[in-house]
């Protein structure tokens, strides 16, 4: 299979949120009881249930007119994907559709890529002491179906396919909105394999990661320290090998009156 | 080897053996269960205590007890251990103790030398800090920002590098590198020969003040030491 994208174009969204429905479902996720905040975007943010929101958002233009502008938020399918990174057991990993898929069986509840995820997007569960994301519907993908939020789509706002086809659908579109318009996902992180095509700039979008990258953090971490630590420990081990055999150990005092033989190295 | 004889010095009461040994292999265990969640390929360290969840717990669980014995070690040693006696300290800094080059006359040190010292302070030092990322890492207060808690993993990670590094310098000196020094932390009595050459500063002021504990009898005085 090829690498794969599901693009979001938020101009052809109606917020119906037939997608969050369709995710819930195909993920066998209840949904809790929330309270009314004064907003349509429900839950408010994404949970260890709720793979994906709709966010809701209203903007005013230079004008003054307000205007309804709508996100899907949810995994972004990073090509260097930092949770990948931070996993410790591989319960995280890429697949060859690019996605990165979620195993829970393996996943210890460690929380490392809760931190590690530049989207702020795994989110963790108390009850299964486990970690929970958007694996873009991995079962249905390895059987030839397209994600279930794509599938319920109704107004094409939401699209299946080919890494190069999608990026260029996606510049295509950028260009017949003109404005503000642009792409989001394909310069960051390595090109993410969820995409979108927004109208606004993307400081405009509320809670959207602006200028994602792996945090320098988990580079420090996993790329520098944990191998350092390995190699440092190694040269101390060789190390005192030379010294025992170039310098030799301190051996006791044996001209003291009360010493009694002095006990060799081995 | 490694039985007590006449003659023999007292270097630790069993207190001091006993949280060693605590703080010491709960080190070990964090070592080795902390080292099967760095790297995949090492990921079967889990199978022996089955799988990789029960790995987790096994690490949170000895990080409490290292923190505890944590709370002791340096409670007990931090007079001897923790504060640096200068000048004399510096000029066993400055020849290493003869431990690197030859040295005519090593300059007499205490109880425990600057070496220990440094390896003392950084078991301290690394010791609080592993467990104060540790304990975010593993609770992730909402109240934390994110940026921050990202960087609590270096840490914990900065952390190990300097304990495992330090680690292998310490058993290598403790044992074959330093012989008669390992039953100070077994039995708990030196040789007067290893005591003469290694801490010559400690036992000429046991035997001024009286403290000397020597093993078959005649204790110079019957002062309790500390
Ligand atoms: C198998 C492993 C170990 C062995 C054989 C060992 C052996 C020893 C010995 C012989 C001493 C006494 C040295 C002397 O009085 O001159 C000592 C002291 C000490 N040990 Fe260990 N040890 C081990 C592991 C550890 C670990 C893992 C830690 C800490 C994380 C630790 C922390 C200390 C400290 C703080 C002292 C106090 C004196 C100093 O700073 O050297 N030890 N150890």
């Amino acid at each position: 299979m090829a690498e794969m994208i599901k693009l979001y174009d938020d101009a052809k969204c109606t917020a119906c949120r037939g997608c969050q429905l369709a995710c819930k479902q195909w993920n066998e996720k209840k949904a809790k009881q929330t309270t009314n905040y004064g907003s349509y975007q429900n839950p408010p943010t994404l949970q260890s249930n709720t793979y994906m929101i709709i966010h809701f958002q209203d903007v005013k233009d230079t004008k003054g007119n307000v205007k309804w502008i709508f996100r899907k938020e949810s995994c972004m399918h990073c090509a260097d994907a930092a949770c990948v990174t931070a996993c410790p057991t591989g319960a995280l990993y890429h697949t060859e559709f690019g996605t990165v898929g979620l195993n829970p069986d393996r996943c210890i509840g460690c929380k490392n890529c809760v931190a590690a995820c530049p989207f702020e997007v795994p989110k963790y569960e108390q009850e299964t002491d486990r970690v929970y994301k958007c694996d873009m519907c991995e079962s249905r993908l390895r059987n030839n179906l397209t994600p279930a939020c794509v599938k319920a789509c109704p107004t094409g706002a939401l699209k299946w396919g080919e890494k190069d086809a999608m990026i260029k659908v996606a510049a295509d579109r950028v260009k017949e909105l003109g404005g503000d318009a642009n792409t989001y996902g394909d310069q960051y992180v390595s090109g993410t394999h969820f995409m979108y095509v927004l109208q606004e700039k993307q400081p405009v979008y509320a809670a959207l990661a602006q200028n994602p990258k792996v945090p320098l953090a988990v580079v420090a971490w996993k790329n520098l320290l944990n191998p350092l630590s390995l190699l440092a420990a190694g040269g101390i081990v060789v190390g005192s090998f030379l010294h025992y055999l170039i310098h030799g150990p301190k051996l006791p005092d044996e001209t003291g009156e009360t010493t009694k033989k002095a006990e060799g190295g081995e | 080897m490694m039985e007590v004889k006449e003659g023999m010095i007292k270097a630790t009461d069993a207190f001091e053996r006993l949280v060693h040994w605590t703080l010491a292999i709960s080190c070990i265990i964090l070592f080795i269960t902390g080292l099967g969640m760095m790297f995949h390929s090492l990921n079967f360290i889990g199978d022996f205590m089955g799988g990789l969840k029960s790995l987790k717990y096994v690490h949170n669980i000895m990080g409490l007890i290292f923190g505890f014995s944590m709370i002791f070690t340096i409670s007990m040693w931090w007079k001897e251990a923790g504060v640096f006696d200068l000048p004399a300290d510096w000029q066993w800094i400055k020849v290493a103790g003869g431990y690197l080059w030859h040295v005519d006359k090593v300059p007499e040190i205490g109880k425990y030398n600057p070496g220990q010292k440094m390896f003392f302070l950084a078991v301290a030092g690394c010791g609080i800090l592993m467990l104060a990322t540790g304990l975010l890492m593993m609770f992730q207060p909402e109240f934390l920002p994110m940026w921050i808690l990202r960087w609590m993993y270096p840490l914990h990670a900065l952390g190990f590098f300097t304990l495992f590094a330090f680690f292998f310098v310490h058993i290598y000196l403790g044992t074959i590198g330093n012989p008669g020094s390992f039953q100070a932390m077994v039995h708990g009595w030196v040789s007067p020969g290893w005591a003469k050459k290694q801490h010559p500063k400690w036992l000429k002021e046991m035997e001024e003040h009286g403290t000397l504990k020597i093993y078959g009898g005649e204790k110079k005085k019957d002062t309790p030491s500390h």
